[in-house]
């Protein structure tokens, strides 16, 4: 028994372990980006993401000033490295300790930070670790002091300067009321006619029920780029054209087969007593369904709901094509693929902090919405 | 129902395309601007009330320079301007023509879509008297004009694309204190630089920083290098048929030009982070290295748009600086210059189009971009004391200097070569196939296209 | 008046159109057409009855045919014409298109996406579900693995870059390479042919969690006793797992199985940001944005290629449906 009991624990423990592994692959990359996003764009390039809470050490370049003291024959010119306005600008307002330096770009850590090193032809320098630096010359330096590189401990910086710099992009808050204004009609007018129609599918008798339910079926694997060239073609003809009536309406087709797809199933679940009994009580199919089909099917409406949210919200292809593409109708997907990644495409910290941007407002819906989403989907696909 | 949606969606629209009066950026009068072309223009020309659209390649800084240009006309003729931009303005205004909803005015960053649109009957020509400006205005303007001039619907010639805004293709970029440190010369000729190149590795660091990264349009840095090679391995004539495929992709001379190319990038020693990294280094993050101490390069040939990129507070002229990409001293090819250009075309046949492209022919519209940044002009008329900056003015020089000028050539091509197979064939050349093979692939792709 | 304000009268204009459809149309239905009263009383009922279910289907059966049915046929139609659409060519697009070697590249890769994406994300959302199942923490597991769900196929393709990324500075793979091992970085897109398992790889991620849940929920659906009776005759967990377990969702797996399928020969955005297709990773829908706009019969003829490779999965599906039916 000892050792059944004994496999027992170590099966929890290994159950444990693994799952913890799983959430950690999982959840690993989002992390990075997160903290990405908020970090300096030297820091990013000069250590990854899981650094971020230590020092990073940067290599800087600066110059020492040109006040020269004389002294035994030679001129000597002391001060703080940290003074010179280009050797600042590197570390902001708090500077960590020198490591090393040196005073040509190619060997820029040759000597180490508080060694005194011989540059030739009696010159000499050596910079402490606080950046205090002393430089000996033979010869009175002109207006230029020498020029030093260093390398010197950053300390973690973490600023919301990514996320000003997108949200403050031109029309961005633009972009984000364009986004409302194409997701919640996107989202709550295909519900309406996939609910009618699934209730439809399901309880009302007509002939040619079970070729349109295969038809549906069908549909659901028709790749939607299909439909895009010959459907803008439309939109021109009908004097819709690209505008945000073409998207909705757009919108509204794509995801139709699913909505209708996964209601149906939810509706054709649902008890036959209680509508049976409506119906011989003189009820019109109009009257069961607003009043005790809709109600009963709600899960299954918020999760198509969240769905078509997620899938509006981060489409970029459909908003592309059916919406125009000046600045006053873009949405966010559009601005921050072509506008922003454009203009800052190498800027690592501008990536990480659109793409967070993005996922921001699918993120706080999920979350909140999540237990909807799965006892729809339960609904929709298993018997 | 569908009716009063459209209608509401039309209001919407409206009411979107109002768009604050913009602050001067040079108050009219100040600094030795020619404003009297302005004052002119202004007194000639007036659109109260009139709106006008464009959309264009041009984002992030580029499009808050376009718009400073852009609020004179609105100031001068009280119109109502807004520009927007877009990464692949190319597909948007090509779904937008065919949706009947263009933007006025469209800003093209090459002749090739330019081209296909007017074949298509999608844009409006200029007009000759527009044409004759250019050739009597610009430096080498009747070449300007023929790249402008395209084939209508109806297969008539006109012009319909006006040129502004070029960019210099030819340029090496480099850090001046790292050469000096170095005790390193500008070459001034190929094969200088390429000795140059040598030196480098032999004093232990690498030559070049070279990255074809561009998302969906990964390869293009490459074709610029290809095309700056082949004008300085063989005569002019060669590359124009090569642009036009009357000497085959896979001729042995273009196929030499790619290996020329493969000299650089893929030697493991010239470039940064290896050969591997040429294809997946973004062409955004690959100058930085000239920036990085210890240096991770010494060298990067990139277009003049490219000090955008550079790290934020590196001072032009001081902390970096360009040389022309040399030709071959031995070739007795001249100096050849490969270049390109934006241009301006009409979509809606309105009179305030027209108006804005008679505002692109006043000496200020060129000047109020001159005196900011990235911005090349070939107008004759044009203040050279007015360019921003040393830099762009030795750019400016290098362009009057030219022996030969030719545009950017993967943009003449039609776009399934010049904007896809030629892009996609170097990314395959830097990871390995050969070049007689890839010219080849690129060649049966454009035998496929008539 | 305020863009919020225009959003907002939009989207009560739009909403209200539809409900306003659908009750008026019933309405104009039982008062106007065939009144519920009077001597024909009977029989309009039964008329109104026959007639309802086609108000209730119209928007829908009107959306699918048009933005759908149409397409799919017009396509077909358009890919039999050259690239200007004013010759007639009957096969060629297609037989250029299987000569060239890019597209057959593609054609191969897509269906390796096909075969690797819903059966990876089909093993790890059954493997979290089982394994969560008794968890105290299981909940909160789930939510975590479910997560990806939400993020569009853009972001989740920027957030793998900070994986995948050359400079080991921000990959974290050849961070991890160069801490462990002290390697040279690779640049995994480039990998050939492997490179089409780390972008698949990013579809499964996000598709897991969907997989997982539904799982997850077939596996509670399991009757205890089978489990029992089980545990009785010796097996072991694993046994009990494979032979008992999995057998009885089956049904479930292959829906999920089929469910990803369906979505996997949609989605371009993870190759078109990842690689642009370069470094032969190329996949359909990715290679025919190339032509789209510029060769619309290539494009098309793409896109029905696409069709093809979906058909046994959509013909699995149709007969599925009618089956549940009888």
């Amino acid at each position: 028994m000892d050792n059944i009991a004994g496999q027992k624990t170590g099966l929890a423990w290994a159950t444990h372990i693994s799952v913890l592994l799983l959430v950690l692959i999982w959840l690993i990359p989002t992390v990075g980006l997160l903290i990405s996003s908020f970090r300096d764009r030297d820091q990013i390039s000069a250590s990854g993401w899981w650094e971020a809470p230590f020092a990073v050490e940067l290599t800087a370049r600066g110059r020492t000033s040109a006040e020269a003291v004389p002294e035994g024959g030679g001129f000597v010119i002391t001060g703080n490295i940290f003074d010179d306005e280009e050797a600042a600008s590197y570390f902001g307002a708090s500077p960590g300790a020198v490591v090393a330096f040196g005073t040509r770009g190619a060997a820029p850590t040759e000597f180490e930070a508080g060694t005194v090193a011989d540059l030739g032809d009696g010159e000499s320098l050596s910079i402490n670790p606080d950046g205090t630096y002393r430089w000996v010359t033979p010869e009175e330096p002109g207006s230029r002091g020498q020029r030093v590189y260093f390398a010197a401990n950053s300390p973690p910086k973490f600023t919301l300067d990514n996320y000003r710099t997108v949200l403050a992009a031109d029309n961005m808050d633009r972009a984000f009321i364009n986004t409302l204004t194409v997701t919640i009609p996107a989202t709550v007018i295909p519900i309406l006619v996939a609910a009618f129609a699934a209730y439809a599918l399901a309880w009302m008798e007509f002939p040619g029920r079970g070729l349109l339910i295969a038809a549906v079926v069908g549909l659901l694997v028709v790749p939607l780029q299909l439909a895009l060239v010959p459907m803008l073609n439309f939109h021109n003809a009908i004097g819709v054209g690209q505008s945000f009536v073409g998207i909705w309406f757009a919108h509204t087709a794509f995801g139709m087969p699913l909505a209708v797809y996964l209601l149906r199933n939810y509706m054709i679940g649902l008890p036959r007593d209680i509508i049976e009994c409506a119906k011989v009580d003189g009820a019109t199919d109009f009257q069961v369904f607003t009043r005790i089909v809709l109600p009963l099917s709600f899960p299954a409406l918020a999760a198509f709901a969240i769905f078509q949210f997620l899938w509006t919200w981060n489409d970029l292809l459909v908003a592309k094509v059916f919406l125009p593409s000046s600045d006053e109708a873009k949405v966010m997907t559009v601005k921050i693929a072509d506008d922003l990644l454009g203009s800052r495409g190498g800027d690592w910290g501008i990536l990480a902090t659109a793409a967070f941007v993005s996922i921001a407002v699918p993120l706080v819906v999920f979350f909140t919405m999540q237990r909807f989403l799965v006892r729809g989907l339960l609904a929709g696909s298993v018997k | 129902m569908t009716y009063r949606l459209y209608a509401t969606a039309a209001v919407i629209a409206l009411a979107g395309g109002v768009a604050g009066a913009q602050d001067l950026k040079f108050p009219v009068g100040e600094r030795d601007f020619t404003w009297d072309s302005y004052e002119s223009f202004a007194a000639e020309h007036d659109y109260s009330g009139e709106t006008l659209t464009l959309s264009g390649p041009w984002t992030g800084a580029d499009k808050a320079l376009v718009d400073s240009v852009l609020a004179y006309f609105a100031q001068a003729t009280g119109a109502n301007v807004t520009y927007s931009g877009s990464d692949s303005f190319e597909n948007d205004f090509v779904i937008a023509a065919q949706a009947n909803t263009p933007t006025d005015i469209a800003i093209f960053p090459q002749p090739g879509l330019a081209a296909d649109m007017a074949a298509r009957g999608y844009l409006v020509p200029l007009g000759e008297d527009t044409a004759e400006w250019v050739k009597e205005n610009y430096a080498a303007g009747e070449s300007w004009v023929d790249l402008g001039t395209f084939a209508g619907e109806d297969g008539s010639e006109a012009i319909y694309g006006f040129f502004y805004k070029v960019d210099l293709k030819s340029l090496v970029w480099f850090a001046p204190e790292a050469f000096e440190e170095n005790g390193y010369e500008v070459p001034e000729t190929m094969e200088d630089l390429k000795a140059l190149s040598d030196q480098i590795v032999a004093d232990g660091g690498t030559p070049w920083c070279i990255g074809l990264g561009s998302g969906a349009a990964t390869g293009w840095p490459a074709t610029d290098w290809v095309e700056d090679l082949l004008l300085r391995t063989q005569p002019p004539e060669v590359y124009d048929g090569w642009v036009s495929n009357e000497i085959k992709f896979d001729d042995e001379r273009i196929v030499a030009a790619i290996e020329e190319f493969g000299e650089f990038a893929l030697n493991g020693d010239y470039v940064n982070g290896g050969t591997e990294a040429v294809a997946s280094t973004d062409f955004r993050d690959s100058p930085g290295g000239l920036f990085t101490f210890p240096p991770e390069c010494y060298m990067h040939r990139q277009a003049s748009f490219i000090p955008t990129f550079f790290p934020e507070g590196t001072v032009m002229g001081e902390d970096a600086d360009f040389f022309y990409f040399p030709a071959y001293e031995s070739k007795d090819l001249g100096k050849p210059v490969l270049g390109a250009g934006t241009l301006f075309a009409i979509a809606n046949d309105k009179e305030v189009a027209h108006g804005l492209i008679d505002f692109l022919q006043t000496t200020i519209a060129h000047e109020i971009w001159m005196a900011q940044s990235g911005f090349l002009t070939p107008l004759k008329a044009a203040n050279p004391d007015i360019y921003a900056t040393d830099t762009l003015r030795g750019q400016g020089e290098i362009l009057t200097n030219a022996t030969t000028f030719r545009f950017d050539g993967s943009d003449l091509m039609p776009g399934e070569i010049g904007a896809g197979a030629f892009w996609t064939g170097m990314v395959d050349y830097t990871t390995g196939k050969d070049a007689a093979t890839v010219a080849a692939d690129i060649q049966a792709r454009w035998d496929q296209i008539d | 008046m305020s863009p919020i304000l225009q959003g907002i009268i939009t989207i009560i204009i739009g909403v209200g159109g539809c409900v306003g459809y659908f009750f008026l149309s019933n309405l104009i239905l039982d008062t106007l057409i065939y009144p519920a009263r009077g001597k024909n009383i009977a029989s309009n009922i039964r008329r109104a009855n026959m007639v309802r279910p086609w108000l209730f289907l119209f928007p829908a059966i009107f959306a699918l045919s048009l933005y759908l049915v149409y397409p799919v046929i017009g396509s077909f139609l358009r890919s039999l014409y050259n690239r200007s659409g004013n010759e007639f060519i009957g096969l060629q697009n297609y037989v250029e298109l299987f000569a060239s070697p890019e597209f057959r590249t593609a054609f191969l890769n897509n269906i390796l996406w096909a075969l690797v994406v819903p059966a990876g994300a089909t093993a790890f959302g059954l493997l979290a579900a089982q394994l969560t199942d008794r968890l105290s923490w299981g909940n909160i597991a789930k939510s975590l693995i479910f997560m990806p769900m939400a993020i569009s196929f853009v972001g989740a393709s920027l957030i793998w870059k900070f994986v995948y990324a050359y400079d080991a500075d921000i990959g974290l793979i050849n961070a991890i390479r160069a801490g462990l091992f002290g390697s040279e970085p690779v640049d995994v897109m480039q990998i050939p042919f492997w490179n089409n398992f780390f972008l698949m790889f990013i579809l499964v991620w996000i598709q897991t969690g969907f997989a997982m849940v539904i799982l997850s929920a077939a596996l509670r659906g399991i009757p205890e006793e089978t489990i029992e009776a089980a545990i009785i005759d010796g097996a072991n967990p694993f046994q009990i797992f494979f032979k008992i377990k999995v057998p009885q969702i089956m049904g479930t797996i292959v829906v999920v199985w089929t469910t990803i399928t369906i979505l996997v020969l949609k989605v371009f955005d993870i190759v078109y940001t990842m690689t642009g297709g370069n470094f032969g990773t190329e996949i359909l829908p990715s290679y025919m944005m190339s032509f789209m706009f510029r060769d619309d019969g290539r494009a098309t003829a793409i896109a029905f290629v696409i069709m093809l490779v979906v058909l046994p999965v959509m013909v699995w599906n149709i007969r599925q449906a009618r089956a549940e039916q009888r």
